[in-house]
Parts: C-alpha cells; structure tokens; sequence
C-alpha cells in the first residue's frame, strides 16, 4: 500500500506559499513595518521583527514553505540580516516566472497535450531557467556588481587603507538596519547604543577578530533586566556575569585572579581509584590533610596576591571559608561558555592547585582592575573590570525594557546588526565571466574605484582635476616586460572639459589589439597615492592576467578618452583600478574583488541600481533565455523598494522616485535618496545570491510527495509493510 | 525514550487589536484593574474552585500573579506590569489601568501606528521632563529631617490598600512602626556609600494588629521546650559568637568520584564525632559564648557545648545567614579543622521573648541595620495583604531616600499633569512636533486620548457613584459624595482636594473631570508654607509612578504596534 500523495512541485504551488509569506513579512519591512507577536510553545511571549524568527515560529507544513524557511535561516545564519527582503523578492521572482507561463499557455498547446504531459513539458523548461538562473548568478552577477555598481559604492570607512571607521557613517549604518528590527520607537535608541558599544569595545587595530569574539559571546556580554524601560539600557565597563558573588571581600590595589575548572579541596579518592579506610585515626588525618592543603593553597593563593577565584564548578563550603579568610572574593558554577570569554579576553589557562608546594609564583593569574557586585533592580550580578590581552576591550550591555520579549528582540537585534557588520568587513571576491564581442568599447571597462566618503558630498568646486597620463608607457612597459609582452601605449589622454558635477567619474578606454588572442588579460591601473600639493598621479599599470601565454604576442593598447576626474577631498586616498579585457571572441574570466565597507544609501537604492543595470544589460544579451532571466531579476528587483515606498505619497512614492532615478542614471547625475541611512552592500549581494540559489532549487523539484508516516528515524517492521 | 512529532503549524492573526475577542478580554482586565483602584476600591477573592488557599487582594502585585491570562497580548500587558511591580512595588494598577486606557482612546482614533507612537512618545517625554524639572507644580520634596512627610507617603500606601483590614488607628500604628523599621535599617555612621540593612518581617497571625512592634535585631523562632532549656547568659560584655554554614551533624563530606572502602570494624560516625568535639573544644577554649548553624548540628555535641554554658542554635535556614553575618559581623565557617580567630562575631546581648503564642529567641545587636517587624493581624489573608503592603511601603521609602522628592496623590498628580498637557499642546505643538511629519491636529487628537487616559485612571478612585471636579487654578482633582445636592454651592460641598494641599476655601472654579474645558495653565511651583503646614497630604512615590507611567506608554505603543500574532499551538 502506498500512503503517500503526490502533488506536482510547479512555479504556481510556489508562488502561493510565497505570498503568504510575504503578506506575513511585508508588514514588518522596513521602517515603516510593525511589531508581530509570537507565542514559544513554553507559554513564553516574544516580540520580533525578525523575519527568520517569524517564519521558523510559524511551523509550516507545507513542503515548498519549509524549503523556503530553511533557505532563509541558513542564509540569516551567515548575514544576520535580510530575511524579510528575501521573500518578498523570492515572491515577485515567481511571479515574474509564473507571468511567462500564463503568456505561453496558448489554446492550441492546452488542446494538444495532455495536462499531464504539460506538467512535464513545463518542468523540463524550469530546468533551465533554473540553470539559466544558476548561469546568471555564477557568472553574471558579479560582472554588473564590479564594472557597473561599484561606481556608485560608498565606503563606510574613511580611509580606505587604514579601515578606519567613520562614525557617522556607522550610525547611519546601524540606525538604518535598526529601523526595521526594532520597534519604532526604540531604534534611535538602539542604534546609538550599538554604535557606542561598537566604538567602546573596538581597539584603533582590532580586525575581525573582535566581531568574531562578540559574536560568538554575545549572550554573555549582555544582560536583560526587566521591568526597566527602555531608555534605561547602557553600556557597562567591564563584564558583567549574570552570577552574585558567594564570597565576596572588598578588595582594591594590586589584584588578581585565577580560573579554576575543578574543586579545590582535593577528594578522598578520584574517579576510577579505590581508598581504603583501615582505621578510624587514617580517616581523620586525611581529613585533616584535606582541610590543611586547602587552607595552604588558599594562603598561598592569598600570598600571591589573588582576589578573585573564578569557578566553573561549586567549591565545596572549605573552599568557601579559606577564600573568604584569605580575602578571596569567589564565583562559582560559570558556565563554560562564560569561563571562555573570561579567557579568550585575558588569555589566561585555568589554575590546576600543585602537588607538590613550593613558595614559586603562579603562573595562571591575570590582573584585575576591579571585582564588584553590581546591582541592578535589586539583583546582583558579578562586575569583572578585566584587562584585556587581546584587541576586544569588555564591555556589557544592561539592556531594559517592559517585558522579556522585549528585550530578547533587541538582543536579538544587535547580534544580528554584529553579524551584519562582521560580513561587511570582508572583501568580497567576484568572478565572473565577460563576452566582449562588441569592439565599440560601449562596456565600459575602465572601473573607477573610489572607497571614501567622497561620494556622499561632491563639491562641484572643489576638486577636479585633470591629468593627461604621459609618463605611463615606461611604466607600463617595465610592469610588462616580465611577461615578454610588449605594449604599445598611446597615452594620449584626451581630457575634454568635464561637467565639474559629473559624479561618477567614468572613463572608457578602448582596447584595439591587433592580435586576436585566445586569452585573457586583466590590466589593473592602481593609483598610487595622490600627491596633495602637485595633484599629480603616477598610474602603474599592472599586468595580472590569468592563465596567461602571450609569449611573443604584441598587445597594442590605447587609450581614447581617458577621463580622470577627481572628487576626492583632501588627503584621500584615490585608488584606481582599471580592467583592460581582452577584445577576443571568446568568453574572458575576470575577477576582481569588492573592498570590505561598501554601503549604499537605504530607500531601495541598490535594488533600482541593479535594476537599471541589468535592463541595459539585458538589451545587449543575444540569448533569449539570458535576457529573461535578467529581466525577471530586474522587474523583481523593484518589488523591495515598492513594498518600502508603500504608505509614501507624491513626490516621494515609489514611481516619483524611480523616475528620477533612472533619469538621474541617464544623465549621469547623482542619485538623491529621500531617506538617510546606509546599508550593505555585501548584506544585499549575498540576499541576492540566496535567493537566486533558492529559487533554483523550487524550480528543479518536480514532484512533491506526501509520505504519511511519523517522521521517525526508526525503522519498524510496520512501514515495511505498509510499502 | 522520547518520540519525535511532527509540530503543529502555528496560527497567525493578523490586526490583532480589531478583533471582538481582544477587545472584550482587554476590557474584562480593565474592569478587574479598575474597580480595585484606590481606598475604595473594591476587594477580589481569588481562588481556584478546588478548595485550598483563598485571596483577598486588591493589589496589582497578588492579582496578577494569581490570573491566568492566554491571550499573548494580555500576557504582554500582564507581564510588564508585574515587571514593573517586581522593581518598584508600587503603582501597578496605575500602569495597568493607564495601559489599558491608552489602547482603547487611541484605537478609536483610528490613526496610524507609526504617528500614534510617535506623539504618544513625544508627549510621554513631554510629561517625564516636567515631572523631573525644578517648576513641576505636583511633586514636593522630601524631608528627612523630619517624619512628617515620611509617615504621609506610608499611610498613603497602607489606605490604598483595603484589604489590609486596617481601622484608622491601626493604620497610624503600623505607618509608625514601618517608618521605623526603615529607619532602623539606615547605618548610623555613613559616610559616602550607604549600605542599607534589612527589615525581616516576622508573621503573627491571629494577633490584634496594634500588637505589632519592631525591635532591633533578629528574632530567631523557637518551641517553648527549646527555650527553657537555653541557660540563661550573664555576662557585661558583648557576646562572642560562631556561625556555621557548613553542616555539624556528623555525615561524612563529599568523598570524591571514586569508591572509599571502609574496613570492618572502622566506625566513621565515631571518627567524625571525634572532629566535631575537637570543634567544639576549640570553641570552648575560643571563650565563644553563641553557636548558630545553618544546617543541623549533632545532638552529642550540643550536648557538650551546653555543658559548657555555650548556647547551640541549629537549624536557622539559608534565609536569615545573610542578616545574620551582617549583624554579628561574623563570617560563616564552612570547616571543621582550625577556626580563623576573625571569623567570629558578635551581638551585644540575647534575650528570650514571647509574642502571642510564639516563642523568640532575641539576638541583640551592637549597632543595628538589621531590625524585625514582628506583624500581626487578624486572619491569614488579611495578614499576607497587610505583608505585601509593608513591604511595598519599605521598599518605597528606600526609593524616595535615593531620590527625595514625592508627588502629590489621591489623583492630583494626572489631573495636573493633564492640564499641563492639554496646555502645552494648545499652546506650544511646534517645540513638541518639531522635524516630524505628523499634523497639529493629528497632535491634539493624541494628546487628547493622552489626556483623557491619564484622567480616567483617577475617575476610576471614585467607586461610590460620587463625581469628580477639577479646579481650573491648580488642576487638582476633588470628589464630591454621590448623594450631595445639586451644583448649588461648590466650595460648602468640596472640603479638599485629593491630595489634601488645598481646600475649598480659596477662591476657585471647578468643572466636571468629563467635561470639555478650555486649556488653562496649572499653577506650578507649590508654596512652601502650605506644604509644610499640611499634616495629612496624600502622597505618591516619584520614581515608582514615573516608571510606571513610562512602562504603561511603553507597553501601549507595544501593543498598538502588533500586525500579527503568531501563535505556537506545540
């Protein structure tokens, strides 16, 4: 007997699970968006507006709907951010999709074929608009990412080299990502707080390392206290250990502590080994041993200067009293995960209390600049002031509110606002794949990089600055002597008289090799540093092609209408990349990477951006199936910023603003966001690449089939039968 | 072992707040909250239908414990109410009935979420800077110099309380004897930190309410039988005394993971005895006069120990270490091998005493922080209520020493503070608005749900049918009886307003708390004399209501904010 069900896996059963989704999510989008409710099968009430929490708190049955929620938690687990925007745009790809569907369902094909074997027709056709899709996101994206969106990236560093932070782009980073976390009354608030916290814990030259640390501790380093308001959160000096003291001596001057993982009064017998009691006087002086060598360790301990004797197990009540004789303040029962950070921040190794005794020093203390209760509405808690070894300098967040729920969608949120920015501190790298077959240079090849906050205030006054490149074939030819290939630069840079307001600035060489070449050539043109006083560049023209044989090749280059415009302000660093591709017939593999702090500013941007894009690209596809894809994505693309626009009218509602992007595009002219706020672009890169990986997989099931069995791992006799 | 299930889909709603259901469950909450507000309020038995315990309670604290509410908004609201108790003590019906209030003016509105929070926001920051500033015309300060003002915030608390069962003379009583207690409780000597001590309340049930007292030092319960076989301690000096955390019974101590083998013929039970009255060998050369153990000590050597005129008190419980150690200054000894000379404590002196059917053993200290409050009343309800209410007043009157300022109460405060509002509104919207996007009539409409809610947290005192008036100087509030004559004669009618700063003799124009009135400036700055004269004001905790009003707003603007709720039917 077969029990089971089965029902044809198609774009339309999809696209149903997804607009429920999305009617669920869209209300909680963005700025504009509000609180859901959720009730824990414990009785518990949480308050979210995360979208990953939303979707896992809804328990979905439905196969398509649990495919979904599981493409969205494995991608919030590696962002931390997006899930929202993941289903309303994965909704409005299917819709694209099922919207080419209904157009070719022509009376003749419905009469002729059977449904059933329409079904399988339409499936053999999502496969391969699934691989087209896969096509897309492998080797195309990444292309209009870096020759066409980096122009307008912003950095959210303020000096590209150094990677040193720019506050006010960080809090309008965060105030951004916030606005749809947080409740809107509290996102301000939150904000600000994470963006203290962030400065506070960072050292001038922590990394990576630091997010890695907060983010893999952060339950430990906050902590939620109830029946406060909000506005009562803050940042805490020190670590905060949701622990009391169980001895606790004041204590000041030069301190210090040990870790322990075990009792320190040692035990009649350990584990595996038998103590025999032959006489009543062997009991009492090993007890009287036991009691002697504690005493003696805590002394020692005491005469070594330690304080505070940090325990992740329950010392037994000996312990207790010799601390609390020697002045040893003492917390136990930590958990490890609390003892970790303790010694990840201080790196310090547990104290294992000697065999023998000597008077030598121990190694395993780590000096404290202070151990204090903390009381926080009426609890007390353990307040550590640690010195830290490494670059994370601790700090605790008291965060307040109303209710549990509460406070757990804001912990929720500034772990997530940390994943974010751990993301947005990488570089990316992208490879992608060009088909240059056109020789008129329309793709503009020369990418113009500009990491620094330049972008966000053109001075049209300020700043232009034109230098014809002369000196660059000696350059270029010793970069390319190397390789044995000789380059013919005609660096005759034409510099016409550019719009000072011309905000991207834009060039577009040509390359016109009078070879053809089977391979592929990546000319890398970095700036070095400008020269504030002489505004002089010396461009270095760098040869790091890939599988490279040009032995004895003869590669002509030049340069036709090589424009520099220079919108930088002063003192910063300008770094210029230029990505000469070959003009061959065959396909040439580039890769290039985007530089760690790309923002955007929110309101849609990057979505109407790649919109743009990709509609220009689409133009000039010549396989049709690419050209769908490309104009799906694009058309689905608009569908975030239309949910943000929703409850906005006039001038600023979605088709106001659109327009004028585009014109703004056409015309080469900055794009004015409504909306302040930054957001990643690393965040909305990876959204994207999910949700095309995700939307492969819908289109690749053919069939969905309902077993009816317990989904229990054990095998009975019972279901053997069944089948 | 366990079975894996499947889970259930989860049932999301969508427009929580529209829907019949919640209404009607938001409303049976408020009826509850509301017809218990204030001295009159009404009293709620509480029980479970299955016989056993019965509560009698008008207060937030017990209510909210005992119901259980399954509509997650309700547990929302519920939830940061309790929170809000569990911090603070005091003002919980306040928060819930302004809570509530809140959500039903502004839900009628019918404006959008984003704006009804922005202003609701605005006009809450609007309120909290005005009860902080220097002109608030509704708060006065606090006087510690004297106990005038001390013992108006406390009996206030205690009339609040119905269910305390208190005649008025009692209630003097026991508002003295809590003052006490607390001050009690405050180091003589304190210099820049000051830690407070503890009041331990000690129950006694059964007992007339004036036989309630405090007396400095711990009371330690005892059977009679115990207590006479106490010796009597003559001595004029101070009392040296031990104290053991650690067990003295004679069982053997943790012996580690692994197996001890015990010989035939090894007796431990003897060997540990031997320890333990090598302890108290010790103790005895020591000169220790008083031996208290958390835990139980071995009959053998509390035998020995009297023998030896020490008095051997066991069993006292993990509760009382702590004011224990404070009070004799003794630090808890957790070995049976040598004691540290610094480890033992002292107390001045120890006395037997007898209260009601209750037998004490009375340690009394050198200099006291930690005091009992021995409490007595009638019936065990009435006595938990009258527990909860102490409490509560103790833990106000800690919270008004870190912050010395009380506002006026019996509804003075939100009439005030809602002409304030409707004032500054009419008056001032642009400082209020600002940059924002919202209207000035969107800002009226809100302040005025604002403002009706906060009003209608102080019509709900009034459970008698009476009337409530505000003045159009001060903008206190002052209550007429249900069955007074018609609006003949205000000031014959209207002795003094709710708090009790002014009466009716001055010249002034009152109008009904429901009607429409024109915006006027309450008078702020409150004459010194009148506050100084005035033996029996009405008085609130400043730090409990503004937190409380703050939680009331946060929580509304919470639930207003609701699109769905998602409910996990696992």
């Amino acid at each position: 007997m077969l029990s089971s069900m089965a029902a044809a896996g198609s774009v339309k059963a999809a696209l149903q699970v997804a607009e429920v989704l999305e009617a669920i999510v869209s209300c909680c989008v963005g700025p504009e968006g509000r609180q859901v409710l959720c009730t824990k099968p414990t009785g518990e009430v949480l308050l979210s507006r995360n979208g990953g929490r939303l979707l896992e708190a809804l328990h979905l049955e439905h196969p398509i709907a649990r495919m979904i929620v599981d493409c969205v938690s494995s991608h919030l687990k590696k962002t931390g951010d997006g899930a929202k925007t993941f289903i309303i745009f994965l909704c409005h790809l299917l819709r694209g999709l099922h919207a080419i569907t209904d157009r070719e369902k022509d009376p003749l094909m419905c009469e002729n074929i059977q449904t059933h074997g329409r079904h399988w027709k339409n499936c053999s056709r999502w496969k391969f608009i699934s691989q087209a899709l896969l096509t897309f996101q492998t080797q195309i994206l990444d292309g209009i990412m870096d020759q066409y969106l980096s122009r307008h990236f912003l950095s959210i560093f303020s000096s590209a080299k150094e990677r040193t932070l720019c506050r006010s782009s960080l809090e309008l980073l965060l105030e951004a990502y916030f606005c749809g976390r947080v409740g809107r009354n509290n996102h301000k608030f939150i904000s600000q707080l994470m963006c203290d916290y962030f400065f506070k814990c960072m050292t001038c030259k922590s990394g990576i390392g630091v997010f890695e640390l907060v983010d893999d501790h952060f339950v430990e380093l906050n902590v939620g206290v109830t029946g406060l308001p909000v506005s009562d959160s803050r940042i805490i000096a020190g670590l905060v250990l949701q622990k009391d003291f169980s001895v606790y001596r004041p204590a000041d001057g030069d301190m210090r502590m040990v870790i322990v993982t075990e009792t320190i009064q040692p035990l009649f017998s350990t584990s595996g080994s038998e103590f025999i009691l032959n006489s009543e006087a062997q009991f009492q002086t090993s007890q009287f041993w036991i009691m002697e060598k504690t005493k003696a360790i805590m002394k020692h301990l005491h005469s070594q200067n330690v304080k505070l004797l940090i325990s992740s197990v329950k010392q037994p009540d000996l312990v207790s009293y010799y601390a609390g004789v020697n002045g040893i303040s003492v917390v136990e029962c930590l958990s490890s995960e609390e003892v970790s950070l303790i010694r990840r921040i201080i790196g310090l190794s547990p104290f294992v209390p000697p065999q023998a005794f000597s008077q030598c020093e121990i190694p395993n203390t780590a000096l404290v600049k202070f151990c204090k209760p903390l009381i926080l509405r009426s609890k007390r808690y353990v307040h550590l002031g640690l010195i830290s070894t490494c670059a994370f300098i601790p700090h605790s967040i008291v965060l307040c509110g109303p209710v549990h729920g509460l406070i757990e969608q804001h912990e929720d949120a500034l772990h997530g606002a940390l994943k974010m920015l751990r993301q947005l501190f990488k570089d990316l790298d992208l490879n992608y794949m060009t088909q240059t077959n056109d020789q008129n240079g329309t793709s503009s090849l020369f990418i113009y990089k500009n990491s620094g906050e330049s972008y966000q205030a053109p001075d049209p006054g300020n700043g232009s600055i034109q230098r014809p490149y002369q000196d660059t074939v000696a350059e270029n030819k010793d970069a390319l002597e190397k390789t044995q290939t000789y380059l013919k630069v005609h660096s005759n840079l034409v510099i016409p008289d550019v719009e000072l307001e011309t905000y991207i600035p834009y060039s577009t060489p040509t390359l016109t090799p009078t070879d053809t070449f089977q391979t592929v050539e990546t000319l890398t043109c970095l700036s070095l540093e400008r020269n504030r006083l002489t505004d002089y560049y010396e461009p270095l023209l760098k040869n790091n092609s890939t599988a490279y044989s040009t032995r004895g090749n003869r590669i002509e280059i030049s340069y036709e209408n090589l424009q520099v415009t220079n919108i930088t302000r002063k003192g910063s660093m300008l770094p210029v990349s230029c990505k000469l591709p070959n003009m061959g017939t065959s396909q040439s593999y580039l890769s290039s990477s985007m530089p760690a702090g790309c923002v955007l500013p929110v309101g849609g941007n990057f979505e109407i951006l790649l919109h743009y894009y990709l509609l220009n690209y689409a133009k000039k596809c010549h396989q049709s199936e690419e050209t769908m894809v490309s104009m799906i994505i694009a058309n689905a693309l608009l569908g975030i910023p239309k949910v943000l626009y929703k409850s906005k009218t006039g001038k600023y509602s979605f088709p106001h603003t659109y327009i004028r992007a585009v014109h703004a595009l056409q015309t080469n002219q900055p794009l004015v966001s409504s909306q302040t706020g930054l957001e990643s672009v690393m965040g909305k890169y990876q959204l994207l690449t999910s949700v095309l990986q995700c939307l492969t997989k819908i289109l690749t099931i053919d069939m969905v089939i309902t077993v009816k069995r317990h989904p229990q791992k054990v095998h009975n006799q019972d279901s053997e039968d069944e089948l | 072992m366990s079975r894996l299930e499947a889970k259930k889909p989860s049932l999301c709603k969508s427009e929580p707040l529209t829907t019949e259901r919640v209404r009607t469950t938001l409303s049976v909450l408020k009826r509850i909250v509301t017809s218990c507000y204030g001295p009159s309020g009404r009293l709620k038995q509480l029980h479970n239908g299955f016989g056993g315990y019965v509560c009698t309670t008008s207060q937030s604290s017990a209510l909210l414990s005992h119901l259980l509410v399954t509509h997650p908004i309700l547990k929302i609201l519920t939830a940061s109410i309790q929170n809000h108790v569990s911090s603070f003590s005091d003002c919980g019906l306040f928060t819930a009935i302004l809570c509530c209030n809140l959500i039903e003016n502004v839900q009628r509105l019918g404006l959008t979420p984003t704006t009804v929070i922005r202003l609701n926001k605005h006009l809450l920051s609007l309120c909290i800077s005005y009860l902080k500033s220097e002109t608030c015309g509704c708060r006065i300060p606090v006087d510690f110099s004297s106990t005038q003002i001390l013992l108006c915030l406390v009996r206030s608390i205690l009339t609040s309380k119905p269910a305390c069962m208190l005649t008025r003379k009692e209630t003097e009583h026991v508002s003295a004897l809590i003052l006490r207690a607390f001050l009690l409780t405050i180091p003589e000597n304190a210099e820049g930190h000051i830690i407070l001590g503890k009041s331990l309340i000690v129950p006694l049930k059964g007992q007339r309410v004036i036989d309630s007292t405090v007396l400095p030092g711990i009371l330690i319960e005892m059977s009679e039988v115990q207590l006479m076989r106490l010796l009597p301690i003559k001595k004029s000096t101070a009392l040296k005394v031990a104290l053991f955390c650690t067990t003295l019974s004679g069982d053997t101590s943790d012996t580690g993971e692994g197996t001890v083998v015990v010989s035939y013929g090894v007796s431990l039970e003897n060997a540990v005895l031997d320890q333990l009255l090598n302890l108290g060998r010790q103790l005895i050369s020591d000169h220790v006069d008083l031996v208290l153990c958390q835990k139980v000590i071995h009959p053998s050597l509390k035998q020995f120990l009297n023998m030896h005129r020490i008095i051997a008190i066991d069993r006292i419980g993990v509760t009382l270490m702590e004011p224990l150690t404070k009070m004799t200054g003794t630090q808890p000894i957790g070995s049976l091998g040598s004691i540290c000379p610094n480890s033992y404590g002292s107390v001045k002196d120890v006395c037997t005493a007898k209260f009601g059917s209750k037998h004490f053993f009375h340690l009394i200290p050198n200099e006291a922080t930690i005091c009992s409050l021995l409490l007595c009343n009638r019936n065990d309800t009435a006595w938990d209520e009258l527990k909860l209410t102490c409490q509560t007043a103790l833990h106000v009157l800690q919270l008004t020493l870190k912050e010395p300022w009380a506002l006026l109460g019996g509804g003075c405060t939100e009439t005030h503070l809602a002409a304030y509002i409707r004032h500054k509104t009419h008056n001032d919207p642009e400082s209020i608005l600002k940059d924002d996007e919202c209207t000035q009539t969107e800002l009226q409409l809100i302040a005025e749900a604002f403002c009706s809610a906060l009003e209608s947290v102080v019509g709900s005192l009034e459970h008698d049918g009476g009337e409530i008036l505000t003045d159009m100087k001060y903008g206190h509030l002052w209550s007429v009886q249900a069955d007074s004559p018609c609006v003949a004669n205000w000031p014959d009618l209207l002795s003094q307003c709710g708090c009790g700063l002014y009466n009716s003799q001055e010249e002034l124009n009152w109008s009904f708390l429901r009607s429409t009135r024109r915006p006027f400036v309450p008078q702020s700055c409150l004459p010194h004399e009148a506050v100084g004269s005035a033996s029996n004001l009405t008085l609130d905790c400043l730090t409990a209501k503004l937190s409380g009003l703050q939680v009331a707003v946060e929580t509304a603007n919470l639930i207003l904010d609701l699109s769905y709720v998602i409910e996990d039917k696992n």
